[in-house]
C-alpha cells in the first residue's frame, strides 16, 4: 500500500512530530507508516485523513501487489 | 489530541530493574551462604512476587502504546519466545546424549538467555518497522 502521507503534511507544512501530535501517536508510528513500512488501522486512517481534510482512499491507495 | 507513549515507561522499568536486583541477589544469597529452607523459599516467592509485578506493569502499559508500538512489542516477545523454545528443545535433546554440566546450564542460567533473547526479538522488530529513524521530515 502506497500513501501520500509525506505530500499532504508537506501541504501543511507539518512535522512527522506535527502530525503524531494530531493523531495521538508516536513521531516513530508516523514515519513508519509514512514508510510503508506499517499498514495502519482503519481508525488511524480515518483520523489522518480527518486532520488532512482529505478522503482517506487519497491518503492510501492499493498497489497491484496488495 | 495527546501523543500516546511509544516506549515502556520508566515506571515499568524501574520494576524491571527492582525483578533484576531481587533475583540477582536472592541467586548471590543463595549461592553464597548456607541457609535454611524456609529463607530460600521467602527468598524465592519475593523475587517471585518483584517478576508477577513487573510483568503486570508491562501488561499494562501496553494499553497506553501506539498500535505500532504494539506491534513491535508482540513480535519481540514471540521471537524472545520462539528462540527460547528453540534453545529449551535443543538443551533437552543434547542432555539425553551428552552431560550437560549443570553449573553452565542449569533453570537459573536459563533466565538471562529468554531477556536477551527479548531484545533480540526488539532489536529485529524495530528495524522492520523503521521506527528507530529519526529523520523527522
Amino acid at each position: 500500500m502506497k500513501n501520500t502521507i509525506k505530500v499532504e503534511r508537506a501541504k501543511k507544512n507539518w512535522t512527522q512530530a506535527d502530525l503524531a501530535d494530531k493523531i495521538g501517536v508516536s513521531r516513530q508510528a508516523v514515519n513508519s507508516i509514512e514508510t510503508g513500512k506499517f499498514v495502519p488501522s482503519t481508525v488511524l486512517a480515518l483520523k489522518m485523513a480527518k486532520v488532512f481534510g482529505t478522503p482517506v482512499e487519497i491518503i492510501f491507495q492499493l498497489e497491484k501487489t496488495d | 489530541m495527546n501523543r500516546q507513549k511509544n516506549h515502556l515507561s520508566h515506571r515499568v522499568l524501574v520494576y524491571a530493574v527492582i525483578w533484576v536486583i531481587s533475583y540477582a541477589g536472592s541467586l548471590f544469597v543463595l549461592k553464597s551462604f548456607a541457609l535454611p529452607i524456609e529463607v530460600g523459599i521467602v527468598l524465592t516467592v519475593i523475587t517471585a512476587l518483584a517478576f508477577v509485578v513487573f510483568t503486570y506493569k508491562y501488561y499494562r502499559n501496553i494499553f497506553f502504546m501506539d498500535e505500532v508500538q504494539i506491534k513491535v512489542q508482540m513480535e519481540a516477545i514471540v521471537i524472545a519466545f520462539l528462540l527460547g523454545l528453540f534453545m529449551l528443545m535443543i538443551l533437552g535433546l543434547l542432555d539425553l546424549v551428552i552431560v550437560l554440566n549443570k553449573e553452565d546450564w542449569s533453570y537459573r542460567h536459563l533466565v538471562p538467555c529468554f531477556a536477551i533473547f527479548y531484545f533480540i526479538g526488539l532489536f529485529i522488530s524495530k528495524r522492520k518497522y523503521n521506527i528507530e529513524d529519526e529523520k523527522h521530515d
